[in-house]
């Protein structure tokens, strides 16, 4: 039971007409981790988290989640069962309130029905734990990117969930923001939450992924420690070198 | 003079509130399920008959039938869009390409329920007097079934307005209708919630035929001139916006009774100039954003 990983994926495929968006991925999460998954642009990361999320439907290879064969059940029953996820692109309710987009968090997302006291309750202490309190009543579509993001993060966690999927939760954000996102994801991880992140900020992933996954058109590359990855000349050829380059520009 | 205006003003106010229930009916299946329903005037044909059917052999009370036809209606619709629509949306690659599979599914829908219609009730007009007492409203003359008519309108509407605002499954609906893929992902089971809003727009449908059963002369190919009224409003209100309805249907009633006041055949072509003229101008409606 202890050695059980929380999230495995065998031999995960899935094409887009003949292009292999994700081919033959082995991959595990366990428990209190926090694991970063990097790669280039079009490397499938966004897919894998679509794959685990079931946005998009597994063809070939199976996901488990705490044992439990998920696959092929249906976005909402996944949610429920306690894996809730970010979006690359910012998708808030922009017609609804700040609490509003957390409140349909904990009302449909969460494993066991709420009260609608104890979801307001619920939404409104995630609201203050993201540093959105003041913005309640303001409808999400007016929020700052930066804060939309954070509103992800907090309608995420009110699905109560035991896994996060973080979907390049710093792109877009400037250093004083993506500090701010760092410590979020590090009180995320003390709640007892495990995080799986994509990210493309690679300082960020040094200092707060225990592991990291590494893709490449599709397959796994390598994975291993922060400075096992840093120190990979497969990673440095495909990825990092890129990377260090853009940096300095 | 004047009191010719206010006259003109009312009627048109009068006929706006159906106007407006017709379109909120419209803006949930197009706004939120994704079907352009061309069918969504059979089934306020449907109401209207069903009612007419009711007071006729049974001597029941339209407002009464308000609670008989309309959920009636309402199962009719859910249980058209978990089986219909609901295989049509697994079929169909792109949310586009179900949009224009729904609507020739609906051009059949059209079809097939009129012949019923027609095969069970005739194609001769229908009517019944309910109501039809003479209200003095400020001088000018009205029919009570008129003013019962707009109240419940407005009433359903405002009722509906905070059931979207208020209530779990309303949230539901409101973030299925701005983002369904992330609703879903947030434990929305999204498959039910659109076929409920499918259902709640034939509600609407069913609640507006039996109150325009209570005014107006029944038919069975009276459907389409309500279903162009209905996409009339809901682009001219803003799709999805239960306000944007209301405001859109009082305009186009005002309009409506402004015309046929001048020249009654020409109501449904000053309708059209204002659809054409908003397409070109404010394409999002008064209230869309």
């Amino acid at each position: 039971m202890c050695n059980m990983h929380v999230l495995e994926g065998e031999r995960v495929t899935r094409y887009f007409g003949g292009l292999a968006a994700v081919s033959n991925v082995d991959f595990y999460v366990d428990r209190g981790e926090i694991v970063g998954l990097i790669g280039p642009n079009g490397a499938g990361k966004t897919t894998l988290f679509n794959l685990i999320s079931a946005a998009i439907t597994l063809k070939s290879g199976v996901i488990r989640f705490k044992g439990e064969k998920i696959s092929g059940l249906r976005p909402c029953r996944i949610c429920k069962k306690g894996i809730a996820r970010t979006f690359q692109s910012v998708k808030v309710f922009p017609g609804m309130s700040v609490l509003e987009n957390v409140l349909l968090g904990s009302l449909f997302g969460a494993p066991a029905k709420l009260s609608r006291a104890d979801a307001r309750a619920e939404a409104s202490s995630l609201l203050e734990f993201a540093g959105l309190s003041e913005m309640k009543t303001v409808p999400a579509g007016d929020l700052t990117l930066a804060s939309q993001k954070r509103l992800e993060v907090a309608r995420a966690l009110a699905t109560r969930p035991e896994l996060l999927l973080l979907d390049e939760l710093m792109a877009g954000l400037n250093p004083t923001e993506i500090a701010g996102a760092m410590e979020l994801i590090s009180k995320i991880r003390d709640r007892g939450v495990t995080v799986f992140m994509v990210e493309h900020v690679m300082r960020a992933m040094m200092c707060i992924c225990g592991r990291i996954i590494v893709l490449h058109h599709g397959e796994k590359i390598a994975e291993g420690t922060p400075q096992e990855i840093a120190a990979s000349k497969t990673v440095i050829d495909v990825y990092l070198g890129e990377q260090v380059y853009a940096g300095n520009q | 003079m004047i009191m010719k205006i206010v006259d003109v003003l009312i009627c048109g106010l009068l006929l706006g509130g159906i106007y407006a229930l017709i379109a909120v009916g419209l803006s949930l299946q197009y706004g939120v399920a994704r079907v352009l329903n061309i069918s969504h005037g059979e089934l306020i044909m449907l109401g209207a008959f069903g009612t007419w059917s009711l007071y006729t052999f049974f001597d029941i009370n339209p407002l009464i039938s308000l609670v008989i036809c309309g959920p009636v209606l309402f199962l009719a619709g859910f249980a058209l869009h978990k089986t219909l629509f609901k295989s049509l949306l697994k079929s169909s690659g792109s949310i586009g390409a179900f949009e224009g599979s729904s609507l020739l599914a609906c051009f059949g829908l059209l079809f097939i329920i009129q012949n019923i219609a027609i095969t069970s009730w005739g194609a001769d007009i229908k009517g019944y007097s309910y109501l039809s007492v003479p209200v003095n409203l400020g001088g000018a003359i009205f029919a009570a079934n008129r003013l019962v008519t707009l109240a419940f309108a407005v009433g359903i509407g405002i009722t509906f307005y905070l059931f979207l605002a208020r209530t779990r499954l309303g949230k539901a609906i409101r973030a299925a209708a701005q983002d369904p893929a992330a609703a879903g992902l947030m434990g929305v089971n999204i498959n039910h919630v659109l076929a409920l809003c499918f259902g709640f727009g034939a509600l609407m449908a069913g609640f507006a035929g039996v109150l325009l059963s209570m005014c107006y002369p029944v038919k069975a190919t009276m459907g389409l001139e309500y279903t162009i009224i209905a996409i009339i409003v809901v682009v001219l209100g803003g799709l999805g916006s239960i306000p944007g309805s209301f405001i859109g249907g009082f305009i186009l009633g005002i309009i409506g009774s402004i015309v046929s006041y001048i020249e009654p055949s020409l109501s449904l072509a000053a309708y059209y100039i204002i659809f054409i003229l908003l397409l070109l101008v404010k394409p999002t409606g008064i209230m869309g954003k």
